[in-house]
């Protein structure tokens, strides 16, 4: 592992740049360059490639395009660059497993490859989307940890408020907002009779590194066996403030996990090139990190969803080239288009699902209509998805392309406007979080089309 | 263009419409490649174009309506439609400007058409900037002034800069949860200094929407950067009338 010291020296000393030099002139044109010297070319029939030579010229293109433009710091407007011999040697002595959780719920993470039957890790709930209250952040968690017994890990929501107070980053709300996230998480998941299952997306509410800091006091109740994110910027950037985070966790002996989320439509370019930048990203966090997990999140430009056709296919496409040259677990978490409580939203979970997990990602399950709305989460949703992805391990991915499209004919022409959903307030029991008997019709209906497209449910 | 001019049945009056005819398409012509080169993103060919098409006599008008802000509405459908990605549309947006730089100083103020003059920025506490830039991006291609503050922008510095260009908008891009706040603080400060009413003001990026923008006071909002663009035009549209 590269020290953080000397990621921090080159960030300081590193050649300097302007941002939108690195953006247009030097990042940008260098994928593209790749893509096309690599041939890698997106086919719009196919949602799950089964060509691993395919994958590894992305993998190949990533490595040549982290080489060539390094990680962009944007406070020192400097580049931190890496020599290929460098990265070659930190690929091969990077993290192959993380150990979370304690007691009953201890589980190692562990890299999976495509087509593995190797169960996927299911990293389960909220998604880090916002919630307005603290008794709606209770419910939700202890129904996610009850509701799925495959969960091995947990994602918090968000709070948005402190005693009515809207949280504001880099203020002492932010700090006490951190703290209750972290306290309410543990509660919820003592009463669900599971205290020992980590919380991955420690912290959620935190922004700042100060923040993150403070919520780390063993008080609050924050473990080493809980997961930690540290942000990768759009696209192949970092920041001090990021790279202070590492700093901090690194010297906790923490797992930590550069997430990242990649655009398509935006510097990387279409489909080749978002493939390639996440690749990318993935070895961004080995080596500006030390990540022992990576976690992508891909995202179109237009939609601010990942469950367009071309966006499954980066995920499957970019899933496939790390899972088959790296051994740091990778994860992948989508952004539904539509809402809680529809049938697209579930449609959107299989099709994303089936196809990360037969590409070799695990699954950590992702911000329902688009993370955008607070309250807009139910049980149903992360439960869903977790059952779909836990019953993937093992498929082929051609099986996964054919299972994958039949889903997505059903839903990609609403993808523009898609339903909103109802809230949680609207749709389940505000003092235990059940969800209603239509949230539960939907999600029966769906399992039931999904088992009838192949796909072998475990209960 | 002029192989008929010399032909002796023509008399006078039609070679003065053919010599007319062949200025014009020499004119469009030279209209064409300016506007060519800032779908290209060609920021120099597009200087050069222009100061050429100036020497040639060609309306600076002309020169900025059919050839920079066509090329530049060309590229903002192009993106819309997923055609080219961002990094084309920003070079065309700065293609534009150095057309831009080397037309307008040929031109009277009044006789430069814009829909508006906006101030774009991300709130205090908050570093994300594409879509921001995205926004950015259409706006100018689509004939609005822009004032981009970048990103970190605090409150005040939206309203200064908004008194300074004299802006019809001002447009606030927050991207997290816990900076979203920043979008009301601007409209707060507007209210206690009383210059509510003197701007349009519009929330974008993530986590914003109409509820959001409604609970704040703001104008307007919008899902996506083309639909910004719409919502800006609209919204300068009716205070206009």
């Amino acid at each position: 592992m590269i020290p953080i010291i000397e990621i921090a020296k080159r960030a300081l000393d590193g050649k300097p740049m302007l941002e939108k030099e690195y953006d247009l002139r030097v990042f940008s044109p260098r994928v593209q360059e790749l893509v096309k010297e690599y041939g890698i070319s997106y086919d719009p029939d196919i949602l799950v490639p089964s060509d691993d030579g395919l994958a590894d010229s992305i993998f190949k293109a990533a490595i040549d395009l982290i080489c060539d433009v390094g990680v962009y710091c944007k406070d020192t407007e400097r580049v931190i660059a890496f020599e290929e011999k460098e990265v070659m040697n930190e690929l091969k002595t990077s993290f192959d497993h993380a150990v979370f959780g304690e007691g009953m719920e201890q589980r190692t993470l562990l890299p999976r490859t495509p087509e593995s039957k190797q169960k996927p890790w299911i990293f389960a709930g909220a998604g880090g989307v916002t919630v307005s209250d603290e008794s709606i952040f209770m419910r939700l968690v202890e129904n996610y940890a009850r509701r799925i017994p495959i969960a091995n890990a947990i994602t918090t929501p968000c709070l948005l408020s402190v005693d009515g107070a809207t949280i504001r980053a880099r203020s002492p709300l932010e700090i006490e907002g951190s703290i209750r996230t972290v306290v309410l998480g543990r509660e919820a998941l003592r009463r669900a009779g599971r205290p020992g299952l980590p919380i991955m997306n420690a912290i959620g509410t935190s922004e700042s590194a100060i923040a993150l800091a403070s919520g780390l006091h063993p008080d609050f109740g924050l473990r080493k066996t809980d997961g930690y994110m540290v942000a990768e910027l759009a696209e192949l950037k970092t920041d001090l403030d990021l790279l202070n985070r590492v700093a901090l966790l690194q010297s906790l002996n923490v797992p930590i996990a550069g997430i990242y989320g990649p655009i398509y439509g935006g510097f990387a370019g279409g489909a080749e090139g978002t493939a390639v930048t996440s690749a990318a990203f993935h070895i961004q966090g080995i080596l500006t990190y030390g990540a022992s997990w990576t976690l992508c999140f891909p995202i179109h430009v237009k939609y601010t969803s990942s469950s367009s056709p071309e966006l499954i296919w980066v995920a499957s496409a970019y899933a496939q080239a790390v899972t088959r040259n790296t051994s740091v677990p990778a994860l992948y978490y989508n952004y539904t288009a539509a809402g809680p409580c529809t049938e697209m939203v579930l449609h959107e979970f299989a099709a994303e699902f089936i196809a990360g997990v037969s590409s070799g990602a695990s699954i950590e399950t992702g911000g329902v209509a688009k993370g955008k709305y607070f309250d807009y989460l139910t049980p149903i949703e992360p439960m869903f998805a977790a059952e779909v992805a836990y019953a993937s391990a093992g498929l082929k991915r051609s099986d996964a392309n054919e299972i994958a499209k039949k889903i997505v004919s059903k839903f990609k022409d609403k993808i523009p406007d898609p339903p909103k959903g109802k809230r949680f307030q609207d749709c389940c029991d505000p003092l235990t979080g059940e969800p209603s008997k239509e949230c539960f019709d939907i999600y029966h209906k769906v399992k039931k089309e999904v088992t009838d497209l192949g796909i072998d449910f475990l209960y | 263009m002029f192989t008929y001019v010399g032909c002796s049945f023509l008399d006078v009056h039609s070679v003065f419409i053919l010599i007319t005819f062949g200025s014009e398409i020499k004119m469009s012509k030279d209209i064409e490649a300016i506007r060519q080169a800032v779908i290209e993103g060609d920021a120099e060919s597009v200087a050069s174009l222009t100061k050429k098409a100036l020497d040639a006599g060609i309306d600076p008008l002309d020169i900025l309506e059919k050839g920079i802000s066509e090329g530049a509405q060309t590229v903002g459908k192009q993106f819309e439609n997923m055609e080219i990605f961002l990094t084309e549309l920003m070079l065309s947006g700065e293609a534009m400007m150095a057309g831009l730089e080397v037309v307008l100083p040929q031109l009277k103020s009044e006789d430069v058409p814009h829909k508006g003059k906006v101030v774009v920025g991300t709130v205090r506490g908050d570093v994300h900037e594409i879509g921001k830039n995205i926004f950015k991006s259409l706006l100018v291609a689509n004939g609005f002034e822009v004032s981009d503050l970048g990103v970190d922008v605090p409150t005040s510095k939206f309203v200064e800069e908004a008194e300074k260009i004299n802006a019809d908008i001002i447009a606030v891009s927050a991207l997290m949860t816990s900076t979203l706040g920043g979008q009301k603080d601007v409209i707060d400060f507007l209210e206690q200094t009383g210059d509510r009413e003197k701007y349009i003001v519009m929330v974008g990026g993530g986590p914003s929407n109409q509820e959001w923008a409604d609970e704040i006071g703001a104008d307007g909002f919008a899902e996506t950067a083309p639909d910004g663009v719409r919502v800006a035009t609209q919204l300068i549209e009716k205070r206009r009338a």
